[in-house]
């Protein structure tokens, strides 16, 4: 029996450890896990940027950036009712001190529209030293997460010089770090303390064997004495006097108190920047070639705006495919997730303004497979989607959301 | 000398070598006990209660007070059944409300607080301390089920609030945050960010019980109460099965 209790108790203790391993970190780091056409077809990021990379405790980085949410949302994921910017960050080395969405700050979550264009920014202070990959990300009611590209921060500095005070409506300035624990501990140490006084009131006397045979021979009535009574009924008088009257002045110290605030924002999309009708492109078909990982785009892009433009990027789930041929700002070519000379354009001339002009592109790297997006056509909804970024010669930047079902070539 | 008096303990069958026998057998259960109940309920409550019990911003006034003691009344009564029955023991609650806390305040300060950084004051859990307490003696003056379901059930229940408001009341305070009005414990849930717990999981006040907005914690606790009444004989009956098994075999 107690080999059994032994084990059952050992296996208590694996699964306890276990449950204390991992309340927050299951995030990090899993954006190739999930499906491609929900990296490349729900919230598509670009110009995300960190305002520094090496930071002290207590200091701040702003991370902005932009998305547009796509129109040809996958089928069976669902539309974004509630959705919530988040920080991929090993817990709260950072904290987020604020955040916004074009330009309305944002505490809860919020509806997003598909189609609509937004830009946010996120506030963060520096807590504890280390150096982390930190992505800001969103997550989805009932759909998951979708990450967006990720950058490394280094802090440095004492985690003991780490402040953070909030100031109340009445005007109190609290520390949030320490606020209210002495209080909670308190009154835990105060209840445990009674209750262990209880349980060495019974455990001082002969327990489980001499209880049981006097029990069944009897003489129960020992085992309970009249002080014992005189005690219980003292408990049940005084434990929950002092339960309401400790509740009634905490009631009378914060008047003011609210419950938890749980209303979504309300945040409108910002007048359309991604096919905002200057110009359209329209996916005429696309095959993707396993073995030279290369994904060929027709498309008829029709310009509508006043200035000849060329194509310069093609970007989906945070990887970028760059026209070399084309100079243009921010290409970030050390990014490991950018492919600097990856997009090849057949006959790269200027698309004049009114033309329309049918273009075929290459995206081509190793990218598609090592982020394990090349799986997207075995999936049941093997579309894909992305960005394409258009440059007029002034470097005017016009951006389309496409989309298209992929062909696989497996020669 | 009433000091003595009042320490004497009652009288017992054994004397001598036998006692001291049966003594060291009550430190083995009980050190057994107390890490089974430490493993065992905590793990149970985490699983059931779980994010109400971790966090702050998750001790709303509807769905916090009516799980938390319906989901804690489960050991206590089974182990009630045991204690109670067998040896007239009032302290079954106690007891395993005293382990789950060693178990919770354990995982606070390591997982929580070394391991994953998160100040402690945001991961304070709930007692039902006074709740145990009061279940005990209930059980122990009444010395029956059905009074031990009504009334122990009930006040497990509608202590459970008013118990935990001194703990949590101020961090109900309001703050002007983001053009919003919050909590502080909402700004907990803001600013110490949790990837894995967007804050449209937490359940604040949802469902029909929403509809009496203002009374939404007496309603919560009543529910629970009647609740508690109905899952508190439900696990004594747990507790004497899982009992039967293993003492008949042992005594
Ligand atoms: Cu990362």
């Amino acid at each position: 029996m107690f080999i059994h209790i032994k084990s059952y108790v050992a296996s208590i203790f694996m699964a306890l450890v276990f449950l204390s391993v991992a309340p927050n970190n299951a995030y990090a780091h899993g954006e190739k896990a999930l499906e491609p056409f929900i990296r490349m077809r729900t919230i598509q990021w670009y110009d995300v940027q960190w305002s520094q990379e090496s930071l002290k405790v207590n200091d701040e980085v702003v991370v902005t950036g932009k998305f547009h949410v796509a129109e040809d949302w996958p089928r069976s994921v669902p539309k974004p009712d509630a959705a919530y910017l988040n920080v991929a960050i090993p817990g709260p080395v950072l904290i987020r001190t604020e955040r916004y969405l074009n330009g309305q700050p944002w505490v809860s979550s919020a509806a997003l529209k598909l189609g609509g264009d937004y830009d946010f920014k996120i506030v963060l202070k520096a807590r504890l030293p280390g150096r982390y990959h930190i992505h800001p990300f969103f997550n989805l009611q009932d759909a998951g997460a979708v990450m967006g590209p990720g950058h490394w921060v280094e802090v440095t500095g004492d985690a003991a010089t780490f402040t953070n005070s909030v100031k109340t409506i009445s005007g109190e300035t609290v520390d949030m770090e320490t606020y209210g624990l002495v209080n909670g501990v308190s009154w835990h140490v105060l209840w445990i303390v009674l209750g262990t006084a209880w349980l060495l009131w019974w455990v001082r006397r002969p327990l489980f064997i001499p209880r049981f045979k006097m029990l069944k021979s009897g003489n129960e009535d020992a085992l309970i004495t009249p002080l014992d009574k005189t005690i219980a009924k003292g408990i049940l008088v005084v434990v929950p006097l002092f339960v309401f009257g400790a509740y009634a002045m905490t009631d009378s110290q914060h008047p003011n108190a609210i419950p938890l605030q749980a209303a979504l924002d309300q945040i409108e999309p910002l007048p359309p920047t991604v096919n905002n009708g200057a110009v359209n492109v329209k996916m005429i078909r696309t095959e993707y070639r396993v073995p030279v990982r290369t994904m060929n785009m027709v498309a008829q892009i029709h310009n509508y705006s006043d200035q000849p433009i060329r194509i310069g990027e093609f970007a989906s789930a945070n990887l970028r495919f760059i026209n070399p041929s084309l100079d243009q700002p921010g290409k970030n070519e050390e990014d490991t997730l950018v492919a600097a000379k990856g997009l090849v354009i057949d006959d790269d001339k200027l698309i004049q303004p009114g033309e329309t002009k049918t273009v075929s592109m290459a995206a081509a790297d190793a990218l598609w497979e090592t982020e394990k997006l090349d799986g997207l056509f075995r999936d049941a909804d093997s579309r894909m989607g992305g960005l394409l970024f258009l440059y007029d010669p002034s470097g005017k930047r016009y951006i389309a959301s496409i989309s298209t079902s992929v062909i696989p070539k497996f020669d | 000398m009433a000091t003595t008096k009042l320490l004497d303990i009652p009288p017992q069958p054994y004397t001598g070598e036998k006692a001291r026998l049966t003594r060291a057998y009550d430190y083995l259960i009980l050190v057994l006990a107390l890490f089974l109940f430490i493993g065992a309920f905590h793990l149970h409550v985490a699983l059931t209660v779980g994010d109400w019990d971790f966090w702050l911003d998750w001790k709303d006034r509807q769905w916090w007070p009516l799980v938390t003691p319906l989901m804690m009344i489960t050991f206590p009564a089974a182990v009630q059944a045991v204690l109670w029955t067998n040896f007239r023991l009032p302290l079954g609650a106690t007891l395993c409300v005293s382990c789950l806390l060693i178990g919770t305040w354990i995982t606070r300060i390591f997982a929580y607080h070394y391991w994953n950084y998160f100040p402690i004051n945001m991961v304070l859990p709930a007692t039902m301390m006074p709740s145990a307490l009061v279940l005990d003696v209930i059980l122990m003056l009444s010395n029956s089920l059905t009074v031990t379901s009504i009334f122990g059930g009930m006040s497990f229940a509608l202590l459970f609030y008013p118990s935990n408001w001194p703990i949590f009341g101020l961090f109900h305070m309001p703050v002007e945050y983001g053009n919003a009005q919050l909590t502080l414990a909402d700004v907990f849930g803001f600013q110490y960010i949790r990837a894995g717990m967007p804050e449209y999981l937490r359940i604040i006040e949802r469902g029909t019980l929403r509809t009496y907005g203002q009374y939404a914690t007496p309603l919560s606790a009543f529910c629970s109460a009647l609740l508690c009444t109905l899952m508190y004989p439900l696990w004594w009956y747990l507790g004497t099965w899982f009992a039967t098994i293993r003492y008949v075999k042992t005594i």
